[in-house]
């Protein structure tokens, strides 16, 4: 018998204790990629953190920097101006997600769960809001109900400029989003309980109320915050159209680029927090709640052939997709024009940029540039960064707080992201003044503000490769850094290319917060869009809002051809 | 031959412990390996086998305790410093590059030179009977297959010692008994030290040198697969290997104790004294029968049951036996040839017999 294999003595002389070397048990590489995360921790902390901190702190000063509580407040809810905006914002937002939400649910059951034909053509025209600036809806509306509008008798007499233009503005640009959340939501579908409900004998009706909505629920919930959320903190819309209809967003931007009020701006944001905040709160809870929802055997539903459902449900997307299809082409048709609407013969007088004011032809290379940088500096630090987070040993409490700064920028609206940098980088003390005014703070700017989506489709694609690769690139002695560049990025390619799509896009057509840090040099397209509309010059607004839309669309061209060609090369071994 | 061995240890575990908070994964774990043993660590899930497995390849800390490897110190050696290959249950194969590429991956930073790296992902490709499998791609093989890829890149670099955690249990059962042949084959071809996690005991007991079995965070017993078999030292281990069936009883004498109505002789027990409660235990293939008492060798421990069930396994019958005077009844199995010569029936009442040789008698009440 072999006597080798023994619990040993505790006295075995071997057995005295070893200490733990001051550098713990990783190796040098590891350390090398911790300072990377430590790196990325403070680059977070000081493009998030730090500023949202000035910004509160500014909120509760005087302008000369004395600290006097919360009397900004104080003179906000009493000045009845300001707290009617309030109510304004509050009442827009509650109207928008009532019809966002409702319509979003259809389309997205109407794609999901019938059998009508054209989806793919539906879900494209459908979600094509996005690639255009929120100014875009509004200029459309202008065109179409408007003072001198084609279809100003539809509204029977009602003003466009108010609170039925922000909505339907509002609407039409939100819409995207609601119907993405939507889809993925009524995409979890099982068919073992539809199987189960008609086997059981339940009605359609029962199985929808049962089955269908239980299933969508959180979907349902999470839409109607985050649309909330989108339209009571966009300032685009009301700007354009809002009139004399004041609203929180658009008193920030009075009370900041109108009157210098950078205290009582400060204030507002705080408020403009808030909403942004439960919604963020709620989003967390309800992302629980649904992953513990969601089994991993379930078996994907075919929906039956219903006639009469079927035909309602392409009507309804018929129309859906018209009122964006029109939107845009009336946007694009008012930039054609060359003198509305005493010359309707179509011209590119519009587009000579550069003999009007608001930036010409340069705020549009501006853009471009400041997209492709954030694009390609966004997504190389972003999924870096989510990489270590995910796969890097050790490190807890880094990751930890390094998780809680990327997950902050989606509960800061773009506006009170602007207002925050101008107050921290534009403090004279401040050694990265410098950047003020730049390029650079207009790309850092705009990679803090949509850093969380990007964050978390990183993270997403990283959880779904094996937890060991990195284990066992280690027992083969192979630097972890080689296993990223060797494995993890080539397999995760189509979440980098997700992410640097959605950076360019979101770059392309944000205003909000590069409204306030934008400066001479470097003026921007979506900002040339609300200068020239605040000048008179409607119709050059519209069309460099439809260049930026132009521009998105070839972008989502490029995504897409990469996607399908370069892809299918580098991903033949996801083929069997 | 093993006592040579013994003098030096390949791997030396004293005193491991491990606890998150307030659990406790494992606790005073101390083992030896020597050098070219297939080690199993056996368990129910929880038990702390792969806690273990994975502070040996340096994935996880011990809260105390030193682990030696040939001698020298790693317990807080960073992985890649020390010279192990593992396979996990997964297989953890990188899908984006070929079976070759996957085998010559821990080669490449090795710094062996194109040709030789071409060499020896042939020699392994051919040990593991892939053969020409090169330019395929993860997805396209089976599962079989994948695990052998695992195995020949975890061997590619020539470790001294080999990690398998759970290697069979995604697979389906014919391909994992084919697979269990072929490892251990190839394990003691190559004579490489290897320490294999599972919680199947037939693989244990197939494959093993020596097994591990471990139970809430502690070894319940280390030994071969046949004394582990024959002698479990618990009721846990008699119960995890094997199946085993247990009568509670009181010590009334020197080997002898009574259940119930029954007076049953057992092997004296040194530490048990009189009027302490036992369990005395049998595994099924023990159990003797006789439709009529005579038949049986000697008349010590024989007993009456009622047959209550009868079960068709292929090769065997199992039964369920009612004795009297007990609830729970005892699983006794039986040949085909005997059932032949029984012809047992459900209901029917039989004489059966508790060979006092194979009784394992444990302490304390269950």
């Amino acid at each position: 018998m072999n006597q080798a294999l023994t619990q040993t003595e505790t006295t075995n002389i071997a057995a005295t204790p070893s200490k733990r070397p001051w550098f713990g048990r990783r190796s040098l590489d590891e350390w090398s990629l911790g300072g990377v995360l430590i790196i990325g921790v403070l680059g977070l902390f000081i493009c998030v953190v730090l500023p949202l901190y000035t910004l509160l702190s500014k909120s509760v000063q005087n302008s000369d920097g004395q600290f006097i509580g919360l009397a900004n407040f104080a003179k906000f809810v009493t000045t009845p101006s300001l707290f009617n905006s309030v109510s304004n914002s509050l009442w827009i937002a509650f109207i928008s997600t009532i019809i966002v939400t409702s319509l979003s649910f259809l389309t997205a059951y109407a794609i999901s769960r019938t059998r009508i034909p054209l989806k793919n053509t539906f879900r494209t025209l459908l979600v094509l809001p996005i690639l255009a600036p929120s100014l875009l809806p509004a200029i459309s509306l202008v065109y179409l109900f408007g003072n001198q509008g084609i279809l100003k008798e539809l509204l029977l007499g009602e003003s466009i400029y108010g609170p039925i233009g922000i909505v339907i503005g509002s609407c039409f640009w939100t819409f995207p989003h609601a119907l993405m959340i939507m889809l993925t939501a009524l995409a979890n579908t099982d068919a073992r309980l539809y199987e189960s409900a008609e086997a059981l004998g339940a009605s359609p009706m029962r199985t929808f109320f049962t089955v269908t909505l239980p299933a969508a629920k959180y979907g349902i919930i999470s839409v109607a915050f985050v649309i909330f959320t989108l339209v009571i903190t966009d300032f685009g819309v009301p700007k354009v159209i809002g009139g004399q209809f004041n609203v929180l967003a658009t008193d920030i931007y009075k009370q900041v680029i109108g009157q210098q009020n950078f205290e009582m701006g400060a204030a507002v944001s705080v408020i403009l927090l808030l909403p942004a905040l439960l919604t963020f709160a709620t989003d967390r809870w309800l992302q629980r709640r649904q992953s513990a929802l969601l089994t991993s055997k379930a078996v994907p539903w075919t929906p039956p052939v219903r006639p009469l459902i079927d035909k309602i449900f392409l009507a309804l997307m018929c129309l859906v997709s018209a009122f964006i299809v029109s939107i845009i082409a009336m946007a694009v048709y008012a930039s054609l024009v060359t003198f509305w609407p005493y010359n309707l013969s179509l011209s590119l007088k519009n587009y000579n940029f550069d003999l009007m004011d608001g930036g010409g032809w340069s705020a549009y290379w501006n853009s471009i540039q400041m997209a492709s940088y954030t694009a390609i500096i966004g997504t190389v630090f972003i999924f870096f960064q989510s990489y270590l987070v995910a796969k890097l040993s050790g490190f807890a409490v880094l990751k930890w707080f390094f998780h809680l700064f990327a997950i902050l920028p989606l509960a800061v609206p773009g506006l009170v992201l602007g207002l925050a940098y101008i107050f921290f980088f534009n403090a004279p003390n401040n050694p990265l003044n410098g950047i003020y005014g730049t390029m650079t703070i207009l790309v850092i700017c705009t990679i803090s503000h949509f850093y969380t989506v990007c964050h978390l489709t990183a993270t997403t694609a990283l959880k779904q490769i094996d937890a060991e690769f990195e284990a066992v690139s280690a027992s083969l002695k192979v630097p972890q850094i080689l296993t990223f560049w060797r494995v993890s990025l080539p397999v995760c390619m189509p979440a980098v290319l997700d992410i640097a799509s959605y950076l360019f896009v979101n770059a392309m057509t944000t205003v909000s917060a590069l409204v306030f840090l934008y400066s001479y040099n470097t003026n921007l397209a979506s900002v040339a869009v609300l200068n020239m509309d605040e000048a008179g010059d409607i119709a050059p607004a519209a069309a460099m809002a439809v260049m930026i839309m132009l521009t998105c669309m070839v972008a989502r061209l490029v995504h897409w051809l990469l996607g399908s060609v370069l892809l299918k090369h580098t991903q033949h071994w996801r083929r069997r | 031959m093993s006592s040579k061995v013994s003098s030096s240890a390949y791997l030396e575990l004293h005193n491991i412990h491990q606890s998150f908070g307030s659990h406790h994964a494992l606790k005073d774990v101390s083992l030896q390996i020597a050098e070219g043993e297939f080690v199993c660590f056996l368990g129910p899930s929880g038990c702390g086998k792969t806690s273990l497995l994975r502070i040996i390849a340096g994935l996880d800390t011990p809260t105390s305790g030193t682990l030696l490897q040939g001698g020298i110190d790693i317990t807080h050696a960073p992985i890649k410093h020390r010279d192990f290959g593992i396979v996990f249950q997964s297989y953890a194969l990188f899908p984006n590059l070929t079976v070759a590429d996957n085998i010559a991956y821990g080669l490449v930073s090795q710094k062996v030179s194109a040709n030789d790296r071409r060499a020896r992902v042939k020699e392994l490709l051919t040990t593991v009977g892939l053969s020409g499998s090169d330019d395929k791609y993860p997805a396209q093989l089976s599962g079989g297959q994948q695990q052998r890829v695992a195995l020949a890149r975890a061997l590619a670099t020539s470790p001294g010692l080999l990690l398998l955690d759970e290697p069979l249990s995604a697979l389906d059962a014919r391909v994992r008994a084919h697979l269990r042949q072929e490892i251990k084959q190839l394990q003691e071809k190559l004579g490489v030290t290897t320490i294999m996690v599972t919680h199947d005991q037939e693989e244990a007991l197939t494959m093993a040198d020596q097994i591990v079995v471990m139970n809430q965070g502690v070894i319940e017993q280390i030994g071969s697969p046949q004394t582990i078999y024959a002698h479990p030292h618990s009721p846990f281990v008699a119960e995890f290997v094997g199946e085993m069936n247990f009568l509670n009883a009181e010590v009334t004498g020197t080997g002898q104790m009574q259940s119930g109505q029954l007076t049953l002789h057992c092997a004296p027990s040194n530490t048990l004294m009189l009027g302490d409660h036992a369990q005395l235990a049998i595994r099924p293939e023990d159990v003797r029968f006789s439709a009529n008492q005579d038949n049986l060798l000697d008349h010590n421990n024989t007993l009456r049951a009622e047959v209550i069930h009868l079960e068709f396994l292929g090769s065997r019958v199992r039964s369920l036996l009612k004795l009297d005077n007990h609830k729970r009844p005892i699983l006794a199995d039986i040949s085909m040839n005997e059932m032949a010569h029984l012809q047992l029936k459900q209901g029917q009442m039989v004489h059966c017999q508790l060979p006092q040789d194979r009784l394992h008698v444990f302490g304390g009440a269950a």
